[in-house]
């Protein structure tokens, strides 16, 4: 049996097991002038505390937020935010593409109201944006949660990879006043 | 101390690979193969409801009993606009193609040999009118073409909610089954975005006069891998593969009578047996595994004792044709917890006097990264930070993904 190591196989092969991530969910492509006129709000956000419990048949998860800066629209100073899936005691709702939002956690987040009041994140991955400290030179970067996902590009009719990853906050910043501004 | 001494020595290291490689016909419970979703129980429950193992549980259905898995689907389409196109005009007509098109869907999963998900495990296919049938409480596992859930939001086209219990004995609701092993699949409902002019779907026969469409087959066979347990696949010709085709076009081969599987690879064929093993499969009974170490084990991160995260793929010899992927790191014996040990394994390959197989590592380092395979491996652990008042000595933290090493580069497959 030969035994070797390789880069080439991605040819043959995706690295995968994306559990969380894509097509038992399916998006469809948008950029941030699209996210932007879907989103009634785009706020950077910082997690306070998530929970889940089960409400009409489903499972929903309840993740409050405090409001570090509003970038689009306006919110109080607190927000709730409701999202599908999660844990209810011994169960759990599995929806591959929902964010998930640990406490301390900051993220850009676009976001909209559903039919049923609540707000919702737009596109779900798509309108998540996790912001990191560069832990060498202390500098933010953004990091889309779907930045590696396949979604769905209206206009060209295909799915694709893409998104924005590791991106310095400042660049951001600029690309997203650009994308409101439209 | 040097905070990233990782990062700056394997960047030249060179991946030993597997140094432990071995043919054999019985495994432990390890790394599990290919993508599967994983449940792990609850351990401050008694052992005669948690089963008395913290070591991570793949998802799936029970197949013990014959026709013990339900299913049904919405006939309640939309009319402006319809969700769903058929070449048959006529209301009855629609509905009987579309009712065709998901049984020849559900065949393409239970027409794989070497699994007890055969077709005899599945009640026969139910209808309703009911317009709003996805209710995850409700033990019915429904497929929805026009329930407006509360959970679309804009860009959202389809999703699958899968309900799974984490112990012996939970039901989805009042009512319903109790479930008899933690990890069981208690309700799974697929939704397709409904009253959306610029979203359809189309059935084979309509599909190819509606070009913008999407194939409903296609996207239906994939929903139901997920629907089944299966995750998503690293192999490009995989059903489970994460790129779904564009509209106007469907994946892989159609599926006959004679091959009602054949829109399948051998990936999600193995991945399906792994999940649903045949006890009297005498075929697919061979597992290739090992342990992917790195070239010094003083610069592994911490709570890591072998390379954690490495993606490891098996190769047909004779062929060159992948036969399943798997992501390698950790290994679990009862009761558990998980090590991170660089263990991967590949289950449910098939044996014969002249087969042989090569295998390939790498790690996550692209065209995917760590923070892709976050909801596989962040499902392996539970500790107090997840669960207040979690046994310590079943506690684990899932470690970084470890994509700091190089690996030789050579001539593909």
């Amino acid at each position: 049996m030969k035994i070797f190591t390789q880069k080439c196989c991605a040819v043959t092969f995706l690295v995968a097991l994306l559990a969380i991530a894509t097509q038992a969910t399916t998006l469809e492509q948008m950029d941030l002038a699209h996210l932007a006129h879907a989103a009634q709000v785009v706020a950077r956000v910082r997690c306070l505390s998530s929970e889940s419990r089960r409400e009409s048949g489903h499972i929903w998860t309840f993740t409050r937020f405090s409001v570090v800066e509003t970038m689009q629209g306006a919110l109080d100073a607190t927000l709730l935010v409701r999202l599908p899936g999660g844990r209810d005691g011994h169960l759990v709702e599995g929806v591959e593409g929902v964010p998930r939002f640990l406490p301390g956690e900051e993220t850009v987040l676009f976001l909209e109201r559903t039919r049923t009041g609540d707000w919702s994140v737009t596109a779900w991955a798509e309108g998540t944006f996790r912001i990191e400290r560069d832990a060498r030179t202390g500098r933010e970067r953004v990091t889309q949660d779907s930045s590696r996902m396949p979604v769905f590009d209206r206009a060209t009719r295909t799915f694709r990879a893409q998104g924005i990853a590791r991106m310095p906050m400042s660049n951001f910043r600029e690309k997203l006043a650009a994308a409101i501004g439209r | 101390m040097n905070q990233r001494p990782y990062r700056r020595t394997h960047r030249t290291a060179r991946l030993l690979a597997a140094a432990l490689l071995a043919m054999r016909l019985a495994a432990p419970m390890t790394a599990g193969a290919y993508s599967l979703n994983y449940q792990v129980a609850d351990m401050c429950q008694p052992s005669s409801v948690s089963g008395g193992t913290s070591c991570p549980l793949p998802t799936r259905f029970d197949t013990s009993v014959a026709g013990s898995i339900n299913r049904r689907w919405s006939a309640s389409l939309g009319t402006n606009p319809a969700t769903i196109l058929t070449a048959n005009q006529t209301p009855s007509g629609q509905l009987a193609e579309i009712a065709n098109t998901i049984t020849t869907d559900f065949g393409i999963w239970t027409g794989v040999s070497g699994t007890t998900l055969s077709l005899a495990v599945l009640a026969p296919l139910g209808q309703t009118s009911v317009q709003d049938a996805c209710d995850s409480s409700d033990g019915l596992n429904t497929i929805c073409f026009n329930q407006p859930d509360a959970a679309f939001t804009t860009g959202v086209l389809s999703f699958t909610r899968v309900v799974t219990a984490d112990i012996v004995g939970e039901q989805a609701g009042p009512g319903t089954p109790l479930s008899t092993f933690p990890g069981e699949i208690l309700d799974a409902d697929i939704l397709l975005r409904p009253g959306d002019s610029t979203v359809t779907f189309a059935t084979p026969a309509a599909l190819a006069s509606n070009p913008n469409a999407y194939d409903l087959e296609t996207i239906l066979a994939h929903e139901l891998g997920h629907f089944f347990g299966l995750g998503h696949s690293g192999v490009w010709a995989a059903m489970m593969q994460p790129f779904a085709p564009g509209p106007g076009e469907f994946f892989g081969t159609r599926p006959t009578a004679q091959s009602p599987d054949a829109p399948l690879a051998d990936d999600d064929r193995a991945g399906l047996r792994v999940l649903y093993p045949d006890p009297t499969d005498t075929t697919h009974i061979g597992v290739i595994s090992g342990h992917v170490l790195p070239a010094n084990s003083l610069e592994l991160p911490a709570g890591t004792t072998e390379v954690f995260g490495a993606q490891v793929v098996a190769v047909d010899a004779a062929t060159g044709n992948v036969v399943a992927a798997t992501l390698g790191g950790w290994s679990c014996s009862d009761p558990g917890p998980p090590q991170f040990d660089g263990f991967y394994e590949i289950q449910r390959l098939a044996v014969g006097p002249t087969q042989a197989y090569i295998v390939y590592a790498e790690p996550l380092d692209g065209p995917l990264e760590p923070t892709d395979v976050r909801g596989d491996t962040t499902a392996l652990c539970r500790n107090a930070i997840t669960d207040a008042s979690w046994p310590a000595h079943f506690s684990c933290t899932v470690p970084a993904v470890n994509d700091e090493f190089s690996t030789k580069v050579g001539a593909g497959p």
